[in-house]
């Protein structure tokens, strides 16, 4: 937690595409840099250091795999993804061949897009999520799915898992109880918010937060994570 | 019994379930058959006439002098009868001979001497009194035959007269001659014409079926490309035989070919409509790119911060409206595609315009100024919901691709064969390479800046299909940086505008 976030540059002239991949990939922690043509995404790329570029091969001035070669020519150790049209197959291994790091094809979703940033980044050694959060006495380390308090490992099941884990990395953030059941359990998933509860009471439990000093209710809002306020009494 | 058969209704079932090859062979053979029969028929009896009529005429000509010279010193009456009597043997004798037998009747049809006395003089056939009567009334010519035995014999009947042609007759002579040589003949002319119709209708058989293989053959080839073809393989084509310079065609190879120019028509527009498919959907692509990522983000937490929420709702807005222009534009151009009705009525074009189309307009041209420039009166025969549309969409182009501030005119112009009417802009222009395809479906110059605008690229095929289902024209015109003008040529009915 102590890296700066990730920096990302998204070169798109799609205003909408734009919009959601700002807004998504803020939230998520990345440090985002919008350039809505090829020249200025060149002039922003070359005036600051970027972990990642997300770069649509149409746009209106210079061509995708024209700013891709140059992208690569700059900075060899930057990580690129494209998007592409999925008629664009050709384009899509030029692309891959002038150097850029996977690709995502339009329509995509935005966690397809997310993993696979997330797995260029590891894979380029860029910064990233440390594996290991620790808060009021809590270490937990999501590569190995292990959870410690003051020592001691906990027993979580892998929604319980998720819970801490997304409230341990975005501490005194309140999530709804909508925004939690869309994360961890799938925006698909046709239950109703009060699985979160039921969740939230066992996780409290089995990290010993009878009290709800670490695990907040947000009356009308949600829960969130307050190590901070806790300390006082661990 | 051909009849019987003709009508029997499962045998014309059959016929009409037979094929055409099949058809045409009974057709030609029948024809065959029924022609050789009634030539051969033809043929045997006027053998036989001539034959026949022949050996009558030489019978008698033979026997006139035998008769003449043993009556000639005979006086009517009486003594005729006892002098006939008395000659009467040696006349039938002279008469005969070995392929004719001479009986002498008297006056009353008695027989008085029979010629035959060796066995292979030919036997008399028996007195027919009736022909003996009228033969011996003064009829010259009575010839008819009989079986005698299993002898088809020949008999003549002549009346016996004092002179050639002298009123009086004292008695006739028969005279008898087998037919054995003229039916010999006829017989092998039987055999021979039998056996040549046979052998005619056999090959005329196999000519005709041959013939009509090699006619039918294309459309055998014809039949095997369509099954290949209604199986999805529009490549298919039906081999035709080279053609050599000078040599006209077949009807049926006419027909191929004809099958074949349909087949690429229908293979063309099958691939512009996969084309034009494959271009909808990619146009669908993107807007639905960013309506699936907005929602994901909302739903992953961003709808909590209503900032946020707030952005990424009004942009999924204005992606559902391009969809639904672009859906509403689809729509149009495959209706357009389907074959366009037009309402037409004749329209006063600067009335139409004042009064129907600018106030409409003007709702859309907010910002860029709009000036109508009015050419000389002119009246059109057009779909007037048609040309609306037509200019709508001009000046919505002309409104994507001008500044706020730029300046769009619409004119028109009447020479002595059309009304041409246009839009005219100062926007940014096309570039000359763009020039060629913006009548081309979802094409765009400047991609991504229309997109923006909203456009889908389809509005100048909208136009461009209007306009020609009108039997008009589409022009443009134009230089980057200095503007576009889109003319619309519409040509002049002299007896509906009344120019």
């Amino acid at each position: 937690m102590n890296s700066s976030p990730p920096r990302v540059l998204i070169i798109e002239d799609e205003q909408t595409i734009v919009e959601f991949l700002r807004v998504g990939l803020a939230y998520e922690g990345f440090q985002v840099e919008i350039a809505r043509d090829g020249w200025s995404g060149l002039r922003l790329f070359n005036g600051q250091e970027f972990d990642l570029v997300v770069l649509d091969l149409m746009l209106p001035d210079l061509d995708g795999l024209e700013i891709c070669k140059r992208l690569r020519s700059v900075n060899a150790d930057v990580a690129i993804i494209l998007l592409t049209a999925r008629r664009e197959i050709p384009d899509r291994i030029a692309g891959l061949n002038l150097g850029a790091d996977d690709y995502v094809t339009k329509p995509f979703s935005f966690e397809e897009l997310l993993a696979r940033i997330r797995a260029v980044l590891r894979r380029r050694g860029r910064p990233q999520e440390q594996p290991v959060v620790a808060a009021a006495g809590i270490v937990l380390n999501s590569a190995t799915h292990e959870v410690h308090k003051n020592g001691e490992p906990i027993d979580l099941t892998p929604k319980e898992f998720a819970l801490l884990e997304l409230f341990m990395r975005h501490p005194r953030r309140v999530f709804t109880r909508e925004t939690l059941l869309n994360r961890i359990w799938g925006f698909d998933f046709a239950g109703d918010t009060n699985v979160v509860d039921v969740h939230v009471h066992h996780l409290r439990e089995k990290i010993g937060d009878r009290a709800k000093r670490l695990i907040r209710t947000n009356y009308g809002l949600g829960y969130s994570f307050r190590p901070d306020d806790d300390e006082s009494l661990a | 019994m051909a009849w019987d058969i003709a009508f029997d209704p499962m045998m014309m079932s059959r016929w009409r379930k037979s094929s055409l090859r099949t058809r045409l062979t009974i057709l030609y053979v029948a024809l065959l058959v029924l022609l050789l029969t009634g030539l051969g028929a033809l043929l045997y009896w006027d053998v036989k006439a001539f034959l026949i009529s022949s050996t009558a005429v030489r019978l008698r000509a033979q026997a006139k002098p035998v008769i003449e010279r043993w009556l000639m010193d005979v006086q009517a009456g009486e003594a005729a009868t006892q002098f006939l009597l008395s000659i009467a043997a040696s006349l039938a004798r002279d008469l005969t001979s070995r392929d004719t037998t001479a009986l002498i009747l008297d006056h009353n049809g008695a027989v008085l001497a029979n010629g035959r006395l060796l066995p292979e003089e030919p036997l008399p056939a028996p007195v027919d009194p009736e022909r003996v009567a009228r033969a011996l009334a003064g009829e010259n010519e009575i010839t008819y035959s009989v079986m005698v035995g299993d002898q088809h014999t020949m008999v003549l009947l002549i009346p016996l007269r004092p002179q050639p042609g002298h009123p009086y007759i004292v008695g006739v002579a028969q005279l008898n001659t087998p037919l054995t040589a003229v039916d010999q003949i006829l017989w092998r002319e039987q055999r021979l014409i039998i056996f040549g119709s046979v052998l005619t209708i056999l090959l005329g058989m196999a000519g005709s079926f041959w013939l009509t293989s090699s006619a039918l053959r294309p459309l055998r080839r014809m039949t095997d490309a369509c099954r290949r073809i209604a199986a999805g393989d529009f490549s298919e084509r039906v081999n035709l035989p080279p053609r050599h310079s000078g040599q006209t065609r077949d009807e049926v190879v006419q027909l191929a070919s004809a099958f074949n120019d349909m087949i690429t028509r229908i293979e063309d527009t099958f691939a512009s409509q996969q084309r034009f498919i494959a271009d909808a959907a990619h146009e669908l692509r993107t807007p639905l790119t960013a309506i699936k990522g907005s929602l994901e983000v909302l739903l992953r937490g961003s709808q909590d911060d209503p900032t946020n929420a707030k952005r990424l709702t009004r942009a999924m807005y204005n992606e559902v409206e391009r969809l639904s222009r672009l859906t509403e534009q689809l729509l149009d151009l495959t209706q357009l595609q389907n074959g366009i009705i037009l309402h037409r009525s004749l329209i006063d074009l600067e009335r139409w315009l004042q009064e129907e189309f600018m106030p409409q307009a003007h709702l859309l041209v907010k910002e860029s100024h709009l000036e109508l420039r009015p050419g000389e009166p002119a009246k059109l025969y057009v779909d007037p919901d048609a040309l609306k549309q037509v200019l709508f969409n001009l000046i919505d182009n002309a409104v994507q691709h001008t500044s706020t501030s730029g300046n769009i005119q619409l004119g028109w112009q009447v020479t002595a064969t059309a009304v041409s009417i246009w839009v005219a802009d100062d926007g940014e222009g096309i570039a000359p390479a763009d020039l060629p395809h913006i009548f081309s479906p979802f094409y765009r110059g400047d991609r991504s800046r229309s997109r923006l605008r909203g456009g889908a690229g389809l509005g100048l095929t909208i136009v461009k299909r209007i306009v020609e289902a009108h039997g008009g024209q589409v022009r443009v015109a134009s230089t980057p940086g200095e503007g576009t003008c889109v003319t619309l040529l519409f040509p002049v009915n002299p007896v509906l505008s009344g120019v």
